[in-house]
């Protein structure tokens, strides 16, 4: 048997890169306001290092598992990290600083 | 629940595609050691083939194999990770067709970060890693020699670029087991890669990356008793095409790898076209 005629066919390959780009895409898009409403501060800072989507969970790991965070998510594209606190609760940046950091990613300014 | 079903239907099309795949992977990402705390599995199906016999005796060989990694960012500058490898191997030849089916040898292995360099578009990530390998695998595939293994990765990112270069050194043979008089061929290898990250949809969730791999491999002949054993030792140089696929925490990538130059020293099988695909979850 030669490798030629191992290949898939481009119909299959063509399925598959759909199958993944629809599961992909179909994502909807984070509504931050909507826990400024419930009461939770919304933070926004700049994160450096991040390459493509693989690198959010490693980072928002670490950045909810920090008392008094609710939840967070990254963006390698536009390279911001969204942090969103329980309410009434204050937390350091600091300490969203050194989970970047422990990330392997360069924290840069506190956009909001 | 999405995550689990998403894994399902990776590890469900890496099965499907079990008979066109191989190589040693796509590394665009080497020398960013992950971060600390993160899980990461990554499993792969490769098909290999060497063919084109010297002699009359029409040998081919046909390999399968399905390695799996374990890595976990130990702290956010040490990686620390484990490969283990089953494999099977066909044979024919003009008095008849075998195969063999096991283990190969446990690779216990550690990434240091040594540079990491994060800019605004840019990253710089160097990385040298050291590996044993263990001779626990089957008779068929085992070494029987402890072997060292030392590396070192470069990662450069320049916006959506990324290129990535590997320097591996295996001293096969560092330590002998009882009654073995052969001395293994050291192993060098050189790899460079360029891929180029494209996001897809709103939030650039998925991101598509051709890729394309260049390899240089030299493996010396074996020495028992003083003297070069034939048949053993090779130079290749390989150049991959390939396509990774990246969606939240998990990555399909996919390769061909094609030798475009080989040297086989004595009556040695060449290598063919290989093939990989492969899958990455990250927790």
């Amino acid at each position: 048997m030669r490798i030629a005629s191992a290949w898939p066919a481009p119909a299959e390959f063509m399925m598959l890169l759909l199958l993944i780009g629809l599961l992909g895409c179909s994502a909807p898009a984070t509504d931050f306001s909507q826990f400024e409403q419930e009461g939770s501060e919304v933070r926004v800072y700049e994160v450096f290092g991040m390459d493509c989507p693989g690198c959010h969970g490693g980072l928002e790991k670490l950045v909810n598992a920090i008392p008094g965070i609710r939840t967070s998510k990254a963006n390698w594209e536009k390279q911001r990290l969204h942090v969103v606190l329980q309410p009434e609760t204050q937390v350091d940046d600091s300490a969203i600083h050194d989970a970047i950091k422990r990330a392997n990613f360069t924290p840069g300014k506190r956009i909001r | 629940m999405k995550t689990v079903i998403l894994i399902l239907v990776s590890l469900l099309l890496s099965t499907a595609w079990s008979d066109i795949a191989w190589a040693t992977g796509i590394s665009i990402d080497a020398g960013l050691t992950p971060p600390q705390n993160r899980w990461i599995l990554r499993s792969q199906v490769r098909y290999m083939k060497r063919d084109h016999d010297p002699t009359p005796m029409q040998r081919e060989m046909t390999s399968y194999l399905f390695p799996v990694v374990v890595a976990y960012g130990l702290r956010s500058d040490l990686t620390v990770m484990m490969r283990q490898i089953v494999r099977r191997n066909e044979m024919s030849m003009i008095t008849g067709n075998s195969s063999q089916s096991g283990f190969a040898d446990l690779l216990l292995m550690t990434k240091f970060r040594m540079l990491r360099i994060n800019l605004p578009g840019y990253t710089l990530g160097v990385a040298p890693t050291i590996g044993l390998e263990m001779p626990i695998g089957a008779e068929a595939f085992s070494s029987n020699t402890w072997d060292l293994r030392l590396g070192c990765f470069v990662s450069g990112r320049i916006r959506e670029w990324g290129f990535d270069c590997n320097l591996a050194y295996a001293w096969n043979g560092m330590i002998k087991t009882a009654g073995s008089n052969l001395d293994p061929g050291h192993e060098f290898s050189l790899e460079a890669a360029l891929g180029v990250q494209i996001g897809l949809g709103k939030e650039a969730l998925l991101a598509v990356a051709p890729v394309l791999e260049t390899s240089y491999r030299r493996t010396r002949a074996d020495v028992a008793d003083g003297q070069k054993v034939n048949n053993t030792g090779e130079s290749v140089f390989l150049l991959s095409p390939g396509i990774k696929l990246t969606r939240s925490s998990l990555i399909w990538e996919f390769l061909a790898q094609f030798p475009v130059w080989q040297k086989q020293e004595g009556e040695q099988l060449e290598r063919a076209a290989a093939l990989l695909a492969g899958v990455r979850f990250m927790y």
